[in-house]
């Protein structure tokens, strides 16, 4: 699992490659918990390479999404895979975040 | 053993007694004689004096001989002080006798031969006391750290000193032509004995100069009876002169050529010591250091003794211990040292960029950042604790002199660090089996909890069939499923997985279990089952924790079933009236994800269905449709789709066993990463004579 942050336009965009399981999740949380993130207002993630999520995995992101609703930080999911997708689906999440289709949309989003 | 060397003891001290009382007699009869007039001098018998001196020696000799205990640990003061207080004491006792009959005879002013008599004899009873305690001792700390040869050298000693005894016995005069060689080799043999000092080495530098005090004593105790004796000689009035017993000499000579020898030994290797001391300590410091692994110590313990035992070794003047934790140095021990030149001397370090690398400084006066700081240090040595993955400390040591790490010291205190870190890295290791152990005891509980939960047996009833299948991967899951009878016509069948794995996931596990039972009593719907149960688990879940669900409540009267889904996966149905396989594809949503209840109340729905005889519902957890093959391809929906389209028309059982087998050739031998578990409920046709 490689996890990599950039800044642009005032948005921060991670992107996830690889499997996000019991191990990496904790990567994952220590970088969502990062106070530097709550200075920005927009956070996408590209899961384009993201081939797999436990519930670990999702169990972080579940753990942040109150914390980044209270702080009115838009969380956007993009490029993610059609079986990541499903797990995400299956869990009733796809109504609770926000997953799109590609960068673009999700920057739209964002910007609303 | 004990009792013959009492009696032994008992025997020979009398004997002892008895020959010198003896002995008094003789020299106080024949002395009388003797004054009375030289015309009578008949009752001389050289013999029977000399007989009584043997006797009397050779008790004395014996009992000290069974009396000296063996050597017990090192205590080499101790033995030299019993030496002191019960034999040197001896000759101080006999000059004192001495002067005191001399101040007597000055103020009597008369010349009482028989009282010199006594005095001299009281004084020879002395010196054999002092010989013989002196001869014993010596003989065990020249024993010391024996081997065999010295011990045969020791008992030929013994036994040709005793020998010349016979010369006294006889009445021979040693100092004639013949004797003198033997006497001589005799001496050289002596000279020989007087070279076995190992004890010395084992004394600090305080014992050597408290040991000096108590031999040179000792010598002194030697020189008075010697000048005693022999100015005692030249009196004519003398019966027995006992400067003519030769074992007397050559004991004498034994005793204060070994006292000489240790005494000059112990001079001359004072200033070395300090050294050996030095050696020695380190050698003990090693050990407990790699001793400190079995005596269960902690890290800090043995950042103690290695803090400790550098700053002994090198004479450090100032020293600081930082532990590296986070990768960031944090102070642990410090010796005369403030925290602001600790920090001025990191930056310089830093500066130089020769932080947390083994480094060697001898002199920082020539160093100009260094010399800048105006502290009083001269040279410094930096030694890491570093194995060939992780830095675990670092040890800084300063001295006020130039050249204060020489290559010696360097070596010792690297050896001190590799085996620190060897320590350390130990330690490390132990703690992570220990770890492990814990955590399989801990996985084996928690597959028991699982296991005990799963109800074995369904009821059986004529108008279904279920079956269940269910495996723990290796890593304990949470998958669980229960049911609970209603009525007499309906049944809930729940089913669910917990996120996590381990004795947490089992708990959830049995909490979630408890929800059911503990609100299915009050035969609920199954979606106002989940918003409740979503409420009670909000309330302990813990954050990154959530439960996937689907609970199913059976009419058999109603002929239909109702059911929702909390997060969990798609009911797979066959409907035998259209002859269809499909997912049930319901909204909904895991529990203790949204942890506000009416929120989530509309994440939750619910589903009514009539199902037909010979209709088929397959219930399952991710660990099937997730499940993979050795080329990380998922098992997936479809799959499981398509073969219940090929095995509908089976029983519960069958399909089952068709779809276990089918995901197994699907994984390959041994590759459950998951929980898997399976429910197969086939609904049967209606039976009439119910």
């Amino acid at each position: 699992m490689k996890i990599t942050q950039e800044i642009k336009d005032n948005t921060v965009i991670m992107t996830l490659d690889g499997e996000l399981d019991a191990s990496s999740s904790v990567i994952l949380d220590e970088e969502l918990s990062d106070p530097e993130i709550m200075k920005y207002a927009k956070v996408l993630v590209n899961c384009q390479d993201l081939n797999y999520i436990s519930s670990a995995g999702l169990g972080v992101f579940i753990s942040h999404l109150q914390r980044f609703e209270d702080a009115q930080i838009k969380l956007i999911f993009y490029n993610m895979q059609d079986k990541v997708r499903n797990v995400f689906e299956i869990l009733g999440l796809d109504l609770l975040m926000t997953i799109v289709s590609d960068y673009e949309e999700a920057r739209t989003i964002a910007n609303e | 053993m004990q009792l013959y060397k009492n009696n032994a003891k008992t025997l020979l001290a009398s004997s002892a007694v008895i020959s010198w009382l003896l002995l008094l007699v003789y020299v106080l009869l024949t002395a009388e004689s003797k004054l009375a007039g030289a015309s009578a001098p008949g009752i001389v018998f050289p013999f029977l004096s000399n007989l009584l001196i043997v006797v009397f020696i050779v008790s004395v000799f014996l009992f000290q001989r069974l009396h000296t205990d063996m050597l017990k640990g090192i205590d080499f003061i101790g033995y030299l002080w019993n030496l002191f207080s019960k034999a040197g004491v001896a000759a101080y006792l006999s000059v004192a006798l001495y002067l005191v009959y001399r101040v007597y005879i000055n103020y009597a002013e008369v010349e009482y031969t028989l009282l010199l008599h006594v005095v001299y004899q009281i004084n020879f009873g002395l010196l054999v006391l002092f010989l013989s305690k002196a001869f014993y001792i010596w003989r065990q700390l020249l024993l010391y750290h024996k081997n065999k040869f010295l011990q045969i050298a020791w008992d030929w000693f013994e036994l040709l000193l005793g020998a010349t005894l016979l010369l006294t016995l006889f009445n021979f005069d040693y100092t004639s032509y013949v004797f003198l060689p033997l006497l001589a080799l005799m001496s050289f043999y002596i000279l020989f004995l007087c070279t076995n000092l190992k004890w010395v080495a084992y004394l600090t530098f305080n014992n050597k100069s408290r040991s000096l005090v108590l031999l040179g004593a000792i010598l002194l105790s030697c020189y008075i009876f010697l000048r005693f004796f022999f100015n005692m000689s030249a009196n004519e009035s003398l019966v027995i002169d006992f400067t003519e017993v030769g074992f007397l000499l050559l004991a004498m000579l034994f005793v204060g050529a070994y006292s000489l020898a240790a005494f000059l030994v112990s001079l001359f290797s004072l200033p070395t010591s300090s050294v050996f001391e030095q050696k020695s300590e380190d050698l003990l410091n090693f050990q407990r250091l790699s001793l400190s692994i079995q005596q269960g110590q902690s890290e800090a313990q043995v950042y103690d003794m290695l803090v400790e035992s550098t700053i002994k070794a090198s004479d450090a003047s100032a020293a600081w211990f930082d532990i590296i934790r986070n990768s960031e140095p944090q102070v642990t021990h410090v010796l005369n040292i403030n925290e602001g030149q600790i920090k001025s001397i990191r930056h310089m370090l830093q500066a130089y960029n020769i932080h947390n690398m083994d480094y060697i400084n001898n002199n920082l006066g020539r160093n100009p950042g260094f010399r800048e700081l105006a502290m009083p240090w001269k040279s410094m040595a930096i030694l890491p604790i570093k194995s060939s993955k992780h830095l675990s400390g670092i040890l800084y040591l300063l001295k006020d002199v130039e050249g204060g790490f020489d290559h010696e010291t360097v070596n010792v205190l690297r050896t001190f660090t590799s085996q620190t870190t060897l320590t350390i890295e130990n330690l490390r290791l132990v703690n992570e089996s220990l770890q492990n152990e814990r955590y399989k005891e801990e996985l084996k509980i928690a597959t028991q909890v699982q296991e005990s939960l799963n109800p074995k047996t369904f009821p059986a009833d004529s108008w279904f069939e279920i079956s269940t299948h269910s495996v723990a991967a290796k890593e304990v899951g949470g998958d669980f499923y229960d049911f609970l009878q209603l009525s007499e016509s309906r049944i809930a069948i729940i089913i669910g997985d917990v996120s996590g794995k381990g004795i947490s996931a089992a708990f959830h596990m049995a909490q979630m279990k408890g929800i059911f039972h503990g609100l299915m009593q009050q035969d609920m719907a199954p979606s106002e089952f989940m918003k409740q149960a979503n409420s009670a688990l909000s309330r302990c879940l813990e954050r990154t924790s959530f439960i996937t669900s689907s609970l199913y409540i059976i009419d058999y009267r109603m002929q239909g079933f109702m059911f929702a889904r909390a997060g969990h996966c798609h009911t797979l149905y066959y409907n035998s009236m259209m002859d269809d396989v499909f997912y049930f594809k319901t909204d909904g949503l895991g529990l203790g994800i949204i942890r506000d209840d009416k929120r989530y109340a509309a994440h939750i729905r619910e589903m009514y269905y009539d199902y037909n005889p010979g209709d088929v519902m397959v219930i399952y957890t991710d660990g099937i449709v997730e499940a993979r093959s050795p080329e990380n391809e998922e098992y997936g929906e479809d799959r499981l789709q398509y073969m219940l389209k090929q095995t509908y028309h089976l029983e519960a059982d069958d399909i089952k066993y068709a779809i276990i087998n089918d995901v197994n050739d699907f994984t390959g031998p041994d590759n459950v990463y998951d929980d898997q578990t399976l429910l197969v409920i086939k609904f049967r046709p209606i039976q009439q004579n119910k």
